[in-house]
């Protein structure tokens, strides 16, 4: 007789037939063959086969479900056994999952950061602090769900096993990534950030302050980052209206000093207010000629002065009001830059994840916004650190900045000025064949604009009326491991582009279930995003609408790595060793490519293909692939998969070279795309050679770019620049001290050290 | 503590700072990347200028 059994924690219980015969009768009933009598006597044989085999021992749990396995085959119940059998594997990973999360949440919980890879796998989260572990907690503890939960199964395998790499997978059942917010609406008129109701800015100290709130805000509705397509366009609103409050107050200061009158100011508001009605203008940086006549004019009339002299008093008022909108327009974009890299986000764990584009507004206003945020960025943080956030972004244009004839040429070559020293701005290429398609003068919302590290919007299958950037941006993207898929073809090429075909359907049959997770979700799930109109046509929703038309403009993007050492497994060597290899590499990218526009037609939907950054999926691929393949030369013999289409990190090439090959991957990646070039600190810092860098690119027709070249910091000594071994300025090495008469020369030397550099 | 002797001590254990682009963004230090991030950092090579390299 069997009285008791034992389970996997290893208790003994006692045993109970009931229980058996139950399982059985499940099994039964979803496999839709047998009853509760066949269930009773499948149940009775179990019983029976472990008598013969227990008569003191008392029986293993899993010895227990082998023998039902057994019996129901036995009694000729196979679809049956086979639920059975699936049953227990899905219980099993249940348990295994588990386990797994709670050693994940000890790591989280008792290792440090610099020691645990795992907690760095983001760079900008702080797997240090409270917030950040909780964060980290989080996200292991929604990642064994959802995989356990909303995952296919074959979806499950091909992520646990990586073939695929779904991103930001904590995040799939909650949001979406990304979006490119039309600052100019949502200031027009006022917002609510969800916390509070803010009124229409009214200086650019408040234009610049709620700006860093909105990113602040939508951050919290989405996992990825947030951009502002029009910087410079919604800036220059605010510094008009610190302008003409300027004017206004600079006006009746020198009315009153030159006529010696008490207080002019209801006078002044007057025939302001009567100028602006007859003109239709307002004062501006660059008032017309009819309104400074007009002005003038009144002047004379109302004060009895001649001329000449009211000419002069315009004259002195808008001279001082332009400095004084200078001056605050400096201050408002550092204040932004500051607020940027110190502003909380995500429960503390972060600052926003922000992205601001400029450089193609050539009113006066919007230039003296760029070129006082540019200033701002070069000056850097308090002690001078290089601000890490926001990433700049300087769209390039022909007619507009590019040509030395430009209007905006002189703040081009101030970007290169600041990207030398600060690595921003990155460079967007306007004239590249794929963004001036859609480009029209005068509709800053067709200038192609960047998120975060490459992301962009353009097209629209969906709604082909709207090839605009503002008001949208990525859903979800999921990556495909290519070096993989070239390993396990054997160097056939046919078997090659088969495995990519099913690969790429079942990627898109996956980020289609994701989607049907976001599209049922609703206005009051995104109070910001959705709830202010931030997102393309949210203002249309009604509360009880779902999200599926609107989010319809987003893009689904199917990203990939590793195109380097996907050729080296396919043909022996990369793109960047032969040009026969280049066309290899663009025929792999094109058909990807061709995909994705195919399947955007079929669906109405905008799927489109990406270049994956891969920060953290670099190094998970290869680890996988190095366990099932071992060492592949040029293949999986190093740490990393080369970062999308990228030729290698460690190939040597020519600035030019590397770029010429590159750019066709640009126009194939219209989710997004990025090149950079590595130049030693010597030619960085060479505006004229920086300057031929960033128009090969544009020549090539690269679509966003930037140029790499190393910027350290003494923290003690303040020194921004290259430093080896030995700080340049202080003489110090890495860890040592300096002694108090050294700092003390540096002090009268270099007036800008801060007193307490270094002691934090 | 007075300044002075804060000061005799200044920059011991103090590293320098180093930034890196990590993708099309910078982080902070490079202390905060993942292991493989950093190698690939270290492998990089500069780029020449001159057109035949």
């Amino acid at each position: 007789m069997i009285h008791s059994i034992i389970k996997r924690d290893g208790r003994v219980v006692l045993y109970e037939q009931g229980k058996i015969a139950a399982a059985i009768l499940k099994a039964m009933e979803v496999s839709g063959e047998g009853n509760a009598a066949d269930a009773a006597r499948v149940a009775n044989d179990v019983q029976l086969a472990l008598e013969s085999r227990f008569t003191t021992d008392s029986p293993h749990i899993e010895v227990i479900q082998d023998a039902v396995e057994q019996q129901l085959m036995n009694h000729g119940f196979n679809a049956a056994a086979k639920a059975y059998i699936l049953y227990r594997a899905n219980r099993t990973r249940a348990r295994e999952a588990s386990t797994s999360l709670m050693k994940t949440i000890d790591e989280i919980t008792n290792i440090d950061a610099r020691i645990s890879d795992m907690k760095r796998d983001n760079a900008n989260i702080d797997g240090n602090t409270a917030m950040g572990s909780m964060l980290q907690i989080g996200a292991a503890g929604a990642k064994a769900y959802n995989e356990m939960y909303l995952l296919r199964p074959e979806h499950a395998k091909a992520y646990r096993e990586g073939d695929i790499h779904i991103h930001d997978f904590d995040f799939y059942s909650l949001t979406t990534t990304c979006c490119q917010i039309d600052i100019l609406k949502l200031f027009h008129g006022g917002f609510s950030t969800g916390h509070g109701y803010l009124r229409e800015p009214q200086s650019i100290q408040s234009y610049a302050a709620l700006a860093a709130i909105a990113i602040q805000s939508n951050q919290n509705d989405q996992h990825g980052g947030q951009s502002i397509p029009n910087f410079d366009y919604a800036m220059a609103e605010g510094v008009a209206k610190t302008y003409r409050k300027a004017f206004s107050r600079r006006l009746r200061d020198v009315v009153e000093d030159y006529l010696d009158l008490p207080d002019e100011s209801e006078q002044i508001s007057a025939i302001l207010a009567q100028v602006e009605e007859t003109t239709g203008e307002t004062a501006k940086l660059e008032s017309s000629k009819a309104y400074t006549d007009c002005l003038v004019k009144a002047l004379c009339e109302k004060y009895s002065v001649d001329n000449a002299t009211a000419v002069k008093l315009v004259e002195r008022a808008a001279k001082r009001s332009a400095q004084k909108t200078d001056r605050d327009t400096k201050q408002a974009m550092e204040g932004f830059v500051h607020n940027l890299n110190t502003m909380h986000s995500r429960a503390g764990a972060q600052t926003p994840f922000s992205s601001i584009n400029y450089g193609t507004d050539t009113s006066p206003e919007g230039r003296m916004a760029i070129r006082n945020i540019l200033l701002a960025l070069e000056a850097g943080l308090g002690h001078g650190e290089t601000c890490i956030f926001p990433i700049h972004i300087f769209k390039v244009k022909e007619g507009v900045n590019y040509n030395e004839t430009d209007i905006n040429y002189d703040l081009f070559r101030l970007s290169m000025r600041v990207s030398a020293k600060r690595l921003f701005p990155n460079y967007t290429f306007l004239d590249s064949p794929y963004n001036l398609q859609y480009y029209v003068p005068g509709r800053p919302e067709t200038e192609i604009a960047t998120m975060g590290c490459r992301t962009r919007v353009m097209g629209n299958v969906y709604d082909p009326t709207r090839q605009i950037a503002y008001g949208r941006g990525n859903l979800s993207f999921t990556s495909i491991n290519l070096p993989r898929l070239a390993i396990e073809s054997n160097g056939d090429e046919k078997v090659f582009y088969e495995k990519l075909q099913a690969m790429l359907e079942l990627v898109a049959q996956q980020m289609l279930d994701r989607f049907e997770i976001q599209a049922n979700k609703h206005i009051y799930n995104y109070p910001f995003l959705m709830g202010q109109g931030v997102w393309l046509d949210a203002d249309n929703l009604s509360m009880d609408e779902d999200l599926r038309e609107v989010l319809k403009h987003g893009t689904l993007s199917i990203g990939f790595i590793g195109l380097a050492e996907t050729l080296t497994a396919l043909y022996g060597q990369h793109h960047g060793q032969s040009e026969e290899l280049q066309k290899k590499g663009l025929e792999i990218v094109g058909f990807m490519r061709e995909y994705c526009d195919k399947k955007s037609q079929a669906m109405k939907m905008n799927f489109t293909l990406l270049g994956t950054p891969a920060e953290g999926l670099s190094g998970r691929f290869i680890r996988l692939d190095k366990k099932r393949y071992g060492k592949i030369a040029g293949v999986t013999d190093r740490e990393y998969y080369t970062n999308s289409f990228h030729i290698p990190v460690w190939h040597p090439i020519s600035v030019y070279d590397k770029i010429r090959l590159e750019a066709p991957y640009h126009a194939l990646c219209n989710a997004g795309h990025i090149s950079y070039v590595e130049l030693d600190g010597d030619v960085a810092h060479n505006v004229e050679a920086f300057e031929a860098v960033v128009r090969c690119m544009h020549d090539a027709g690269i679509g966003y770019g930037s140029i790499n070249h190393p910027v350290d910091r003494d923290p003690i000594c303040g020194y921004v620049g290259i430093i080896g071994d030995v700080c340049p300025r202080c003489g110090r090495r890495e860890g040592e001290q300096i002694d108090p008469e050294t700092v003390d020369q540096l002090k009268r030397k270099y007036p800008e050290m801060p007193a307490f550099q270094g002691i934090r | 503590m007075t300044v002075k002797t804060m000061s005799e001590k200044m920059g011991q254990g103090v590293g320098f700072e180093r930034i890196r682009r990590i993708t099309g963004y910078l982080v902070g230090t490079m202390d905060k990347w993942n292991d493989a991030k950093r190698a690939e950092e270290r492998d990089r090579v500069k780029h020449s200028t001159k057109n035949d390299a």
